[in-house]
């Protein structure tokens, strides 16, 4: 684990800078942009979006993709509410949504560890196997919000004047930073998502940490559904949502702090300063396709980001593999092959 | 090292008088390049006739990469510098214009797709010539006989790549780089370490093309960690140490012995030598128990491969590529699954195909393969060498990175890791030598009863392969069986108490004691090599 000790760096911080640079330019545009309410309504809006980030953070560390974060949030949330308007305790209807959301993810970890199906296919398909189920379980009409008062409590409850849900964010942040960086579980997602042959080789459970990967997404995608649900309502479509602007904070994430590494931290601050980014221009212009436009732009220009940073650190001649890389193989592009970017350092 | 194995035509011709007068195929005038204040090239002059085969020696670091990339464009050299190729100034940082000055060069990796045919490979990259806007097969067809025809390669080019030889594969990537695509024909050709992943016979055939693809009037920079390829083979050779340009000597007036103590000082040369000598003093009990025990097992050409290893031994395997030696560590260790026949470790079964249990078993295995199978290229150094065990440095809830780090520092240090304090730097900057000491450190610190170490010092250069010989002797010493699979004879002959020949998927001899020498392995290996595989071998050359 790297250090990383606060400098004035652009590389590490330009996400922060940028934040601050979109603050400066709404403030002088707009005067309803820096206001309290502004940053509370960001704060609680973000919390699930973030959680959802983190889920798609974990199995992505391992190099699984879980496509089905939204879904299965979308639907944990639903079956929260259809179970308590059945008259189930709060209590239990909320350990049954997220225990419902690591199903999912056991299921996911399932498809793509014993039947080898790639995550990308399993995660896509899985997600749509739950929207169809989240219609079956609602016999597709939207439920009423129930009546308890624990279920808008979790959520709204205020501390001093954000709602309780932003704390919620924060330790779950705490605790799979802590996975990450400082368990060997961490260490052991990082080597499978670096060289998953040469971590089996090592004696890495290669295939068992790829289905907890997945399993924790689950678990922290039904968390997150069950959450947002209870902060905003039942709806068939707030899943959908979620999707896109997780992978691009997970990616955006990747170039912060601790650039070229997915992590935690430089997640979250992707997550609030494209929120911050949304927020300013929806209160400029109202025009509904704003926040579509914002994260679909956001995710590529993300990736291209990421990918160029990677790149750069440890030179990969094609994204395709068509070859391997040497450090003394520089010039493959010479004889005219394929692209390729030559390396900055001497050898050492 | 030693490739002594049939040799075809054309060792006559390397020794032809060279083409006099005229330009020069390459010159290069004062060529330095720092990075960062850092000199790693000093004030490189050479110049190289047409049909000239020039071996470029040098360990990892001593400057020969960079100034490969400064040719090739992929560096601006510092001021002062001045190159021409085939008579015309060459300017630097331009790859397009090295190129079409006429420089190619062929990488380890030969960047060839397995997957298509040879005739694709070779338009691949420069676009198939066309007629009418479609495909002109049959000036393809042409265009790339006549490149084979050149360098004297005689393929399929309908076949997929994936079905030729190693050698003929380079020889591929040759041909293509060779093309002229409508410009001056190409005056120089550099080739890094063509023959790190060649089997002996394979490493003939590669030398034979070269000589054929000199004597049609390319300069030929040759770089290598071989010294046996040189004689018959290069008219001149270079050492780079340090950065520096130590000399240049015709072929055939400089021993083996003088450019190994150039290449790496003779402190080394007096420690490879005492190696030898220590190992030979070496004796080992072979009354205990067998630690590992491998009866029966079958996997792709093996057949049947039996054998026994006792703590403290050095056992070498030795054989070519397709008679199932490459196979038999990753069957053993079970990083492949066996189709039949039992492993055993201590007394324990091994089931098929679980590296896990081997580990357990205290097994290490360190594959050929370094990139793909062994190292975690964009992790640090550290968390690549404790990866197998981190639990000692779990404590309250954390990893703990202070006795981590003091650990690994011990290693880096006891193997003379480059750069010292490089722990925490991803593996993918380390040079290819340093990457292999972290690995097999990573190996080493679990203290494994058996040790399996395929081709270890494939592709690193002479220092480090010093180096990986004495940890290895050090840890038999301390009682670990190591088998080291390695088509490189002389490596064996230095470390080996043991050596098993390999064919057609079986060990068919063993030599013990006094005849683990380079001769006897070769002599083990021919005696009993069938009639129709020498016919095969020379038939390639020949081709």
């Amino acid at each position: 684990m790297r250090k990383s000790i606060p400098n004035l760096g652009m590389d590490r911080f330009s996400g922060i800078y940028l934040g601050i640079l979109f603050i400066l330019i709404f403030t002088i545009a707009t005067p309803l942009f820096l206001t309290e309410s502004t940053f509370h309504v960001i704060a609680s809006s973000q919390a699930v979006a973030g959680m959802i980030a983190i889920a798609v953070l974990i199995p992505m560390i391992c190099g699984q993709f879980d496509l089905s974060v939204g879904a299965n949030a979308n639907f944990a949330g639903l079956v929260a509410v259809v179970l308590l308007n059945d008259g189930w305790s709060f209590l239990a209807a909320f350990l049954a949504s997220v225990a419902l959301g690591l199903f999912v993810g056991f299921v996911n970890g399932f498809i793509v560890v014993r039947l080898k199906v790639s995550s990308f296919i399993a995660t896509l398909g899985v997600s749509s196997i739950l929207t169809a189920l989240a219609v079956i379980v609602t016999e597709s009409i939207v439920p009423p919000p129930p009546s308890s008062q624990a279920w808008t409590k979790m959520t709204q409850f205020e501390v001093g004047g954000f709602q309780i849900i932003i704390v919620y964010l924060f330790v779950l942040a705490l605790l799979v930073w802590w996975m990450l960086e400082w368990t060997p579980a961490g260490r052991y997602l990082r080597a499978i998502g670096g060289n998953t042959e040469a971590s089996r080789l090592a004696g890495v459970h290669v295939d068992r940490w790829a289905w907890i990967s997945l399993v924790l997404a689950g678990g922290i995608s039904g968390l997150g559904g069950v959450l947002y649900t209870s902060l905003t309502g039942p709806s068939f479509t707030f899943g959908a949502t979620l999707l896109l602007p997780a992978f691009a904070a997970v990616f955006l994430g990747s170039t912060q702090l601790q650039p070229g590494r997915f992590n935690v931290w430089g997640t979250l601050i992707a997550i609030f300063v494209l929120a911050i980014g949304v927020q300013g221009l929806q209160l400029l212009s109202s025009v509904l396709w704003l926040s579509a436009m914002f994260n679909g732009v956001a995710l590529i220009a993300a990736v291209a980001l990421a990918v160029n940073r990677t790149s750069r650190a440890n030179p990969r001649p094609s994204r395709l593999r068509l070859n391997q890389t040497d450090e003394d193989a520089v010039i493959n592009a010479a004889s005219g092959t394929v692209g390729q970017e030559g390396s900055k350092q001497p050898a050492v | 090292m030693n490739r002594d194995l049939p040799r075809g035509k054309g060792t006559v011709d390397a020794q032809a008088p060279l083409a006099a007068g005229g330009p020069f195929a390459l010159e290069v005038r004062h060529l330095s390049k720092s990075f960062a204040g850092k000199t790693v090239l000093r004030d490189f002059t050479l110049s190289l006739r047409p049909g000239e085969i020039h071996v470029l020696l040098g360990a990892n670091g001593s400057g020969k990469s960079t100034l490969i990339k400064a040719l090739a464009g992929y560096h601006e050299p510092d001021a002062g510098a001045w190159v021409s190729v085939g008579g015309m100034e060459l300017p630097f940082g331009s790859p397009s214009t090295s190129y079409r000055l006429g420089c190619r060069f062929v990488h380890q990796d030969l960047g060839l797709i397995q997957s298509m045919s040879a005739l694709d490979n070779i338009f691949l990259t420069s676009g198939f010539p066309t007629k009418g806007g479609a495909v002109d097969r049959r000036e393809a067809r042409r265009q790339a006989r006549a490149a084979l025809d050149r360098i004297g390669l005689d393929i399929d080019l309908t076949s997929v790549v994936s079905s030729f030889g190693p050698a003929e594969q380079t020889a591929l990537a040759i041909a293509r780089a060779l093309l002229a695509h409508g410009g001056p024909p190409p005056s120089l050709l550099v080739l890094d370490e063509p023959t790190a992943s060649l089997p002996g016979h394979e490493v003939q055939t590669l030398l034979d093309t070269l000589r054929t693809t000199a004597a049609a009037g390319v300069a030929i920079v040759y770089v290598t960690h071989h010294l046996d390829e040189i004689p018959a083979f290069a008219h001149r050779v270079s050492v780079l140490r340090e950065g520096r340009l130590i000399d240049t000597w015709d072929a055939d007036a400089v021993d083996r012995q003088e450019l190994v103590t150039h290449l790496i000082g003779s402190e080394l040369v007096a420690e490879l030598v005492g190696a030898k000598e220590a190992q030979a003093q070496r004796r080992v009990d072979n009354h205990t128990e067998p630690i590992l025990s491998v009866r029966g097992v079958r996997f792709r050409q093996l057949v049947d491969l039996t054998l026994d290893v006792w703590p403290g031994e050095i056992v070498g395997m030795y054989g070519l590529t397709g008679s199932g030696r490459e196979d038999a560590l990753a069957v053993i260790f079970g990083s492949k699954s066996r189709d039949g026949g039992t492993v055993r470790a201590h007394g324990h079964d091994l089931p098929p195909g679980r590296p896990i249990e081997s580990i357990r078993k205290a097994i290490g295995y360190l594959p050929a393969d370094r990139k793909v199978l062994s190292g975690i290229m964009d992790m640090s150094a550290r968390q690549n060498m404790t990866l197998v065990n981190v639990r000692p440095f779990w404590r309250w809830g954390l990893l703990r990175s202070k006795p981590e780090l003091s650990e690994v520092a011990k290693w880096f240090t006891n193997l003379g890791i480059r750069p010292a304090d490089g722990e925490s730097a991803p593996l993918s900057t380390f040079s290819g030598g340093n990457q292999q000491k972290v690995l097999l450190a990573k190996w080493l610190r679990q203290e494994p009863q058996v040790l399996l170490l395929d081709e270890p010092t494939q592709g690193v250069d002479v220092g480090a392969k010093v180096e990986v010989h004495r940890q290895v002797q050090h840890a038999a010493q301390a009682g670990t069986a190591v088998v080291v699979s390695s088509t490189d004879v002389e490596e064996l002959a230095a470390i080996c108490t043991k050596v098993l020949i390999i064919r057609n998927g079986r060990v068919v001899d063993e030599l013990v004691g006094p005849r683990v020498t380079v001769p006897e392995i070769n002599r083990s290996f021919h005696a009993e090599a069938p009639m129709d595989e020498l016919v095969v071998n020379n038939a390639q050359v020949d081709s």
